[in-house]
């Protein structure tokens, strides 16, 4: 099994053109989609009612408090003709008390654009509403100051000692999203190498030595966990300390989860190895399931964005959907090891049960 | 030293091989011939343990390797068709990775490599990647692998398959002295006859699946000592003069050559008379005429009616 495991790790220092190139396009995907490097999204915003300048620098100015967006005044016409011609997603019609969101096809930014854009306007209309029934004129400033300023500070804590939290991060979605994407062409490529050798003879060679069949599987599948493992946490790692983007504080849970999904994807990709015929064949599928799996799983968009029951149930049965749920979890609400335990007990199932039927798939093509 | 009883594999339907009986004694080097799909390559998967049988039995020194491989395992070198190398690798991490895995190491690893390095002649290139090599050294590396753990037996499953003349002289002189200077057994299977008569003390023929000859060279020629064979040279090919060949009474098999025409018919036919009139009524140009003994080709053609490389 040593001898298997220290030959997969040869070959991957002669070619380790997969695994870099794996790396790198996570980093560039997280970095791309996440906005990284690019400023703030900008959204076009235009007066659906008469406001005055005063009232609508007020509200632009409230809207810009975002990090993650920046709101600009443009007139009707021309936000309009962007988000129909797809040069934007969405646009902002602005009006005293309400607001509407143009798009021209849904997407699942719009829920967070939405749900920004209602808290700035919930909390302007209750200080409207405040300073209506106020004697003082400053009552305004007189509250943005206490808010500023304020007396007493009230910190929730929970039974899983939460501190910091972090709430939905689109930037944290997609890393973790395409750092389990992209980990799922690294390990199942890295297994391909099975069927490769079947292919060259090697592995019958390998096979009508001394070493026992199952340590020449061993070997192969702890090499596939390895590259997946390393690769995942290199990954995050890289972004936290070279992009400094907020992980969470359990690290621990963080490495149990990629564990427990490397197991699982480790496991898909014997159950693929099993049903296809050649190298060929599994190059075409991979990217099938991969994508189809990043897709329905909420890799690529937040899976509470998604409302077909259909999906959603096929998405229980995808290991990159419990692995997305308990790294949000950990990382975004700060949940601990034993709120996670369900999605880690499901990914080690699965694993396990395809893991069975892939290597008995094998067994019978031999 | 090797027997198989009434071996048998079969593939859902299909029958693959079907009551082979074959042995092999200590130091004997035996061939095994026959067309694309006789059953040669399933025999040797059996027999090497690398599948079971669906009927009969394989024996090393009276144990059944069917119900335990191990037996044969440490005692057999395989030579399979393809190049079963890591060719991203060096020649020497090739033998190093499958000298560890036969439980070699140190020093005698090192030796060992050392000694199938110098009987293949690859030692001052044994730095090189694989991929880099030339297809016959490739084939000597294929070679040097399965010598590593010094086995007592080695089966060779068409090792010189598309190599240079060269190469292929290098390792039939190579199988030759492991044979007879060391005493080596070897199984071998080549779609070159002249490689087996070459090399080979005894020879099993199969077709669809079953033996069916076996014997010394003399043995299995014999078969046609009461036939010659007349080789027609012709200036091209003449397709209606070759159909009337065939019906020349006493014509035992017909077989169209690449310049001509063999006849196979018993001794003393007379037939050459024939041959030039019809010739003749062809206008067909005769560049020469051999009348031989029949080879050991003629008998593979004679039991399959196939070449050996059809």
């Amino acid at each position: 099994m040593k001898s298997i495991l220290l030959l997969q790790l040869q070959r991957l220092r002669r070619e380790p053109g997969l695994v870099i190139w794996m790396f790198v396009m996570t980093i560039g995907f997280v970095l791309l989609l996440g906005g990284f490097g690019m400023g703030k999204t900008t959204v076009p915003v235009y007066f659906g009612e008469t406001l005055s300048g005063s009232e609508q620098e007020n509200l632009i100015n409230r809207l810009n408090e975002s990090d993650t967006y920046a709101f600009e005044i443009t007139d009707e016409d021309t936000a309009i003709k962007k988000v129909a011609l797809g040069e934007i997603p969405h646009a902002i019609k602005a009006m005293k008390s309400d607001y509407q969101i143009v798009i021209a096809a849904d997407n699942p930014d719009q829920l967070l654009l939405d749900q920004y854009v209602k808290q700035i306007y919930a909390h302007e209309l209750r200080l409207q509403a405040v300073e209506a029934s106020a004697d003082s004129s400053n009552v305004r400033a007189e509250i943005e100051r206490n808010l500023d300023e304020s007396p007493i500070t009230l910190t929730n804590i929970t039974a899983e000692e939460a501190n910091r939290t972090s709430g939905y991060d689109q930037k944290n979605h997609y890393l973790f999203g395409m750092t389990l994407f992209f980990s799922i062409y690294t390990i199942i490529f890295s297994l391909g190498k099975v069927a490769e050798e079947k292919r060259t003879g090697t592995w019958n060679r390998v096979i009508l030595s001394p070493v026992r069949k199952w340590q020449v599987y061993i070997g192969h599948l702890c090499y596939a966990f390895m590259i997946g493992f390393v690769q995942i946490l290199a990954v995050f790692l890289c972004f936290k300390y070279v992009f400094d983007f907020y992980i969470g504080d359990d690290f621990g849970a963080i490495i149990l989860t990629t564990a427990c999904y490397t197991f699982a994807i480790v496991a898909l990709g014997m159950l693929m190895l099993g049903l296809v015929k050649s190298m060929e064949q599994l190059n075409a599928l991979v990217p099938i399931v991969s994508v189809s799996m990043a897709m329905i799983g909420g890799a690529y968009w937040p899976i509470e964005a998604v409302t077909n029951s259909v999906i959603l149930a096929i998405s229980k049965l995808l290991p990159i959907t419990y692995a997305m749920d308990a790294l949000k979890e950990v990382v975004m609400y700060n949940q601990g090891i034993v709120a996670i335990a369900e999605s880690l007990s499901i990914l080690l199932v699965i694993g396990v049960l395809c893991m069975g039927v892939g290597i008995n798939l094998m067994e019978r093509k031999a | 030293m090797l027997e198989t009883t009434n071996l048998k594999k079969t593939f859902k339907k299909d029958i693959a091989v079907n009551d082979v009986n074959l042995y092999l004694d200590k130091g004997e080097s035996v061939g095994l011939l026959g067309p694309n799909g006789a059953g040669k390559s399933t025999t040797i998967s059996m027999i090497s343990s690398l599948i079971k049988p669906t009927a009969g039995d394989v024996t090393w020194q009276g144990k059944s390797i069917v119900k335990d491989p191990s037996v044969i395992r440490l005692q057999l070198g395989v030579v399979p068709q393809e190049i079963a190398l890591y060719k991203e690798l060096t020649a020497n991490e090739n033998l190093k990775f499958f000298g560890r895995i036969y439980g070699l190491k140190g020093n005698l690893l090192n030796e060992r490599i050392a000694h199938v390095l110098d009987i293949v002649g690859l030692t001052e290139r044994k730095d090189e990647l694989v991929k880099n090599y030339s297809g016959g050294m490739q084939r000597r590396i294929n070679i040097a692998v399965a010598l590593l753990h010094e086995p007592e037996i080695i089966i060779m499953d068409e090792p010189t398959v598309g190599i240079d003349p060269q190469s292929r002289n290098y390792i039939l002189e190579m199988v030759q002295k492991l044979n007879r200077e060391n005493g080596m057994t070897v199984l071998y299977t080549s779609h070159y006859m002249e490689e087996v008569e070459r090399l080979c003390d005894r020879i099993y023929i199969m077709d669809h699946g079953k033996v069916i000859a076996s014997g010394t060279k003399q043995e299995l020629t014999g078969i046609l000592s009461n036939e010659e064979t007349i080789v027609l040279e012709l200036d091209r090919q003449y397709p209606q003069l070759l159909l009337q060949l065939a019906n020349i009474e006493n014509v035992l098999r017909i077989i169209e050559t690449e310049k001509g025409v063999k006849l196979i018919a018993p001794k003393k036919s007379r037939l050459l008379g024939k041959v030039f009139q019809m010739a003749e009524q062809h206008h067909a140009q005769i560049v020469s005429v051999n009348v031989q003994v029949p080879t050991l080709e003629d008998v593979f053609l004679h039991l399959t009616g196939r070449k050996l490389r059809d």
